[in-house]
C-alpha cells in the first residue's frame, strides 16, 4: 500500500469513528418523551459498557400481563459511571430501580436520569453535563 | 350602624386579601443558571418546558407548556381547587386542580399512560411562587413509591 492510499484509508476511518459518535451521542429531546416518565424495577441480563452512553439491559416483568420484557436503560456513559465508583461486575445479574423516560417511539427503550442497585440500597444520578445554552 | 361598619371593614379586608395573590399571568421562559442542574441535559430527572404561558383571572389559571421538540400540554384551572382534564399529548390521560396557598400556587396532577411494562401511573406536584419577574417552580414526581423533586427558574419575556 502506498503511503497516498495508507494516509486516504486511515483519513476515512477517522471520518466514519466520528460520524458513528455524533449519531449515538443524540439529545434527551429527540428521542426520548418527557411526558413519560416511568419507574422500573428489574435484573441486569446484559451489559453494554460504552461511550458515550452505556447501554444496561433489565427484565422487567409487565405488571398487567405477567410476561416478562427486556428494556434498554440508556445511560451515562461508562467513563461517568466508573467517576462515580460503578464497575461492570456491579451490574450483572444485579437488581436495579431505573428512573428515567420512555422512548417516543413505543419500544421498552427509556432513558435514566438515576438508578438504584437495590442490594447495595444506593442510588447513584445518570449524570451528564448540560450544554451551556442548553433549552428543555 | 354598627353592623354596616363591621361588614364594610370585613369587605375591605377580604378584597386586600384577594388583591394580595400574585398575578402569574405572562411568557416565562426557562432560565438554566437559576434552576437546579439536574433538570437540564441528556439525563433531566425531571424535565421543565422550555416555555410556560399563563393567564390568570379571579377564578381560573390557563397554563400552557412547551419545549423543544416534545408535545405541548395545556390545562385550564379552577383556582377553587376542583378537577379538571389536562391536555396532554396522544396517549397520556391526566387530571390536576390548583388552587392558592397563601402567596403560593399549588398545582397537582395525575397522569396515566401505556407502555411495554403495563399502564404507568405518576403523580406531580408543582408549587409556583413569585418574586418580581422571576417564577419559581418546585416539582415533585411521584411513581411507584419513589418520589423524586427539582426547582426551575423561569424569567419573564
Amino acid at each position: 500500500m502506498s503511503m497516498k492510499s495508507a494516509f486516504a484509508a486511515v483519513a476515512l476511518g477517522v471520518l466514519l469513528a466520528a460520524t458513528a459518535s455524533v449519531q449515538a451521542h443524540h439529545s434527551f429531546s429527540a428521542t426520548y418523551d418527557g411526558n413519560k416518565p416511568v419507574t422500573l424495577r428489574g435484573t441486569v441480563s446484559k451489559l453494554g459498557w460504552s461511550n458515550p452512553h452505556a447501554h444496561i439491559y433489565i427484565d422487567v416483568k409487565n405488571q398487567q400481563t405477567g410476561q416478562m420484557v427486556t428494556w434498554e436503560v440508556e445511560s451515562a456513559g461508562a467513563s461517568n459511571l466508573l467517576r462515580q465508583g460503578l464497575r461492570k461486575e456491579d451490574f450483572i445479574g444485579a437488581e436495579v430501580i431505573v428512573k428515567g423516560f420512555l422512548a417516543k417511539d413505543g419500544t421498552p427503550t427509556v432513558n435514566a436520569s438515576s438508578f438504584t442497585l437495590v442490594a447495595a440500597k444506593k442510588e447513584f444520578t445518570s449524570d451528564e453535563a448540560a450544554p451551556a445554552a442548553y433549552t428543555p | 350602624m354598627i353592623v354596616v361598619g363591621v361588614a364594610l371593614t370585613l369587605g375591605v379586608s377580604a378584597m386586600a386579601l384577594a388583591q394580595a395573590k400574585p398575578d402569574f399571568s405572562g411568557i416565562w421562559r426557562f432560565n438554566q443558571g437559576k434552576s437546579n442542574p439536574n433538570i437540564a441535559g441528556n439525563t433531566p430527572n425531571i424535565p421543565f418546558p422550555s416555555q410556560i404561558v399563563v393567564k390568570q383571572t379571579p377564578t381560573e389559571l390557563a397554563v400552557a407548556s412547551t419545549s423543544v421538540r416534545q408535545q405541548p400540554v395545556s390545562a385550564v384551572y379552577k383556582l377553587d381547587g376542583s378537577k379538571v382534564t389536562v391536555q396532554a399529548p396522544q396517549g397520556i390521560t391526566e387530571t390536576g386542580e390548583a388552587k392558592f396557598e397563601g402567596a403560593t400556587v399549588v398545582i397537582t396532577s395525575r397522569r396515566s399512560f401505556p407502555s411495554p411494562a403495563g399502564d404507568v401511573v405518576a403523580d406531580f406536584k408543582e408549587i409556583w411562587s413569585l418574586s418580581g419577574n422571576v417564577l419559581t417552580i418546585v416539582k415533585t414526581r411521584t411513581q411507584e413509591g419513589e418520589s423524586t423533586s427539582e426547582k426551575a427558574v423561569f424569567d419573564k419575556m
